[in-house]
């Protein structure tokens, strides 16, 4: 068996001068550049606007998968902040000492097993509540304000919700115990269906690419066919045929998945400079958060974008290998 | 090596250009194929090359039927097989020297191992130095010397050659027959499609000559 005596026998040179453009791969050091020429031009293959194409694509791709990436983050926060924390709701009607029974219930909570802290709520603080909803007006302080009572939990040993609930109504009237599953629940099923949303997205894109480099790997072997004849000829099998055309296939889905996967990184670092010079304030910010937590991608959101480069070029890779295999398969 | 057996080809729905064609090549022969222009040398050609199938009869090559072989199957039987066309197909965008590998490269060999063997073939086919010429820039006699340095590079276990001295003149053609010969000394079988009388008449070899699609063996 002969060694590998040379650097350019090794797979990995001839890939390099796939992927890099050819006035690149010119200025490397000799023994990087791919030896022979190759037998499939380039220039043969797709021109710039497929390499276009596959960019906006892959650009698409990322900001929905970053999206959906922030607000599954966001969610997750939302849900771990309620899960660790249950709401006590006292009924002022028919109470006329409203302030003993509120603390009558919460020395009661504390002492429970799992419960870390209870803090009652003022008036004000339940009027403040409604503001949103009713302005912020003198005549809540006239209104039965129904009051509340936050209780936080361990969430390493949790109490036994049921067992409180029911102690709670068994020994204080018109008390009630909220612990926010229904939000949990809605909480998740908005992630659910914005994931489902990103994906249907994610799979209109990869069908998009996969229809243009479908187009592209059949009008290359049109161009080609020549080429693809004296392969035949001189024995190549359908392998390799399939290997000259799929190499600059991954090596432009690489190229465009980076041009692609780079504007979505810099949108995502931009996002926040864009809400301002959109008009956006404070308010708009906030409500940004809201929805997106913090807004930026952490470094999780960029790897998933680096995913998105790699499926797109196994895409680009798998998809011309199939439409050669296909394409042969019809000239047989 | 090769067998027909009652072998018929009709292009669509046209008449029959090859009709009951039945020979064969044993390893090692030399035979010269030809005929009047038309009379279905190439197609015989791209039938022995599996470019072609029969629309009726049996082709054996290397012992196998090609009827029953899959299309990576007869890759690797042509591998074994080196053809010159009369078009001389080079790839133009590859030079002289890269097309004459092409063969090798295909079969996976590194450039290292047979570079000097394509220089050395190149030199004695009388194109040394056109080795980094591209083929648009060659003459069609060089055209043609480069087509059958890469047929025979891979040491064939057959040779077919369409009109391989059509293009050139008659001491280089005198040089490319030597080549052949000297190929079949090595073992390789050759089938030479030519017109040219005087070139066959240089050599005791069977004739295989078709007229109104029909083969009949002469041997001189």
């Amino acid at each position: 068996m002969s060694a590998v005596t040379d650097i350019r026998d090794y797979p990995w040179t001839t890939l390099l001068a796939a992927i890099l453009p050819a006035r690149l791969t010119a200025l490397l050091p000799k023994r990087f550049q791919a030896a022979p020429s190759q037998i499939v031009p380039s220039a043969s293959i797709a021109g710039n606007a497929l390499t276009v194409v596959i960019a906006i694509m892959t650009f698409l791709a990322c900001l929905t998968a970053g999206g959906v990436y922030m607000i599954n983050q966001s969610a997750q926060a939302w849900v771990d902040d309620i899960a660790s924390e249950i709401t006590v709701e006292l009924d002022p009607i028919n109470a006329p000492d409203i302030e003993k029974k509120m603390t009558l219930v919460s020395l009661f909570l504390a002492k429970q097993r799992g419960i870390t802290r209870v803090k009652p709520l003022t008036a004000d603080d339940s009027a403040k509540l409604l503001e949103p909803w009713l302005g912020s007006t003198a005549a809540l302080s006239a209104l039965p304000i129904p009051r509340l009572i936050a209780v936080e939990i361990d969430r390493s040993s949790p109490p036994d919700i049921e067992l409180i609930k029911t102690a709670l109504t068994q020994n204080f009237e018109g008390v009630t115990l909220d612990d926010h599953r229904r939000w949990q629940a809605e909480i998740r099923s908005i992630t659910r269906s914005a994931a489902l949303g990103g994906i249907a997205v994610l799979g209109l894109v990869a069908a998009a690419t996969i229809a243009a480099i479908i187009s592209a790997t059949r009008s290359a072997m049109a161009s080609n066919r020549e080429i693809i004849e004296v392969l035949h000829f001189v024995g190549a099998n359908e392998r390799f045929i399939s290997g000259e055309f799929e190499r600059h296939f991954l090596g432009l889905g690489v190229r465009a998945g980076l041009m692609g996967a780079i504007a979505a990184a810099v949108a995502f670092l931009l996002l926040p400079f864009a809400m301002y010079l959109l008009g956006g304030g404070v308010v708009t910010e906030a409500e940004t958060r809201r929805l997106l937590g913090s807004g930026e991608l952490d470094i999780g959101g960029y790897l998933l974008c680096a995913v998105v480069v790699v499926v797109v070029a196994g895409l680009c890779m798998i998809t011309s290998r199939l439409g050669v295999f296909r394409v042969l398969k019809s000239y047989a | 090596m090769i067998r027909f057996d009652n072998v018929g080809l009709r292009y669509g729905s046209g008449p029959e250009i090859l009709r009951d064609v039945t020979f064969h090549v044993l390893p090692g022969s030399f035979h010269f194929l030809t005929g009047p222009s038309g009379a279905g040398k190439t197609s015989l050609l791209r039938l022995l090359f599996m470019s072609l199938r029969p629309t009726r009869g049996l082709i054996f090559v290397f012992g196998e039927n090609v009827a029953d072989l899959p299309r990576n199957g007869r890759a690797a039987l042509r591998r074994r097989i080196g053809i010159v066309f009369q078009d001389f197909r080079l790839l133009d965008h590859l030079t002289t020297w890269e097309n004459v590998a092409l063969p090798l490269r295909v079969m996976g060999r590194r450039e290292s191992d047979y570079a000097e063997d394509v220089t050395d073939l190149l030199r004695w086919v009388g194109l040394g130095d056109r080795i980094n010429a591209y083929p648009e820039i060659l003459s069609g006699g060089e055209k043609q010397r480069a087509a059958i340095a890469r047929a025979v590079i891979g040491r064939p276990e057959l040779l077919l050659a369409d009109e391989p001295t059509g293009n050139v003149d008659p001491a280089i053609g005198n040089r490319l027959l030597r080549l052949f010969v000297e190929l079949n000394r090595l073992g390789t079988s050759v089938i030479i499609a030519t017109h040219d009388y005087a070139l066959m008449d240089q050599l005791e070899a069977p004739r295989l000559m078709l007229l109104d699609g029909q083969l009949q063996v002469s041997t001189p």
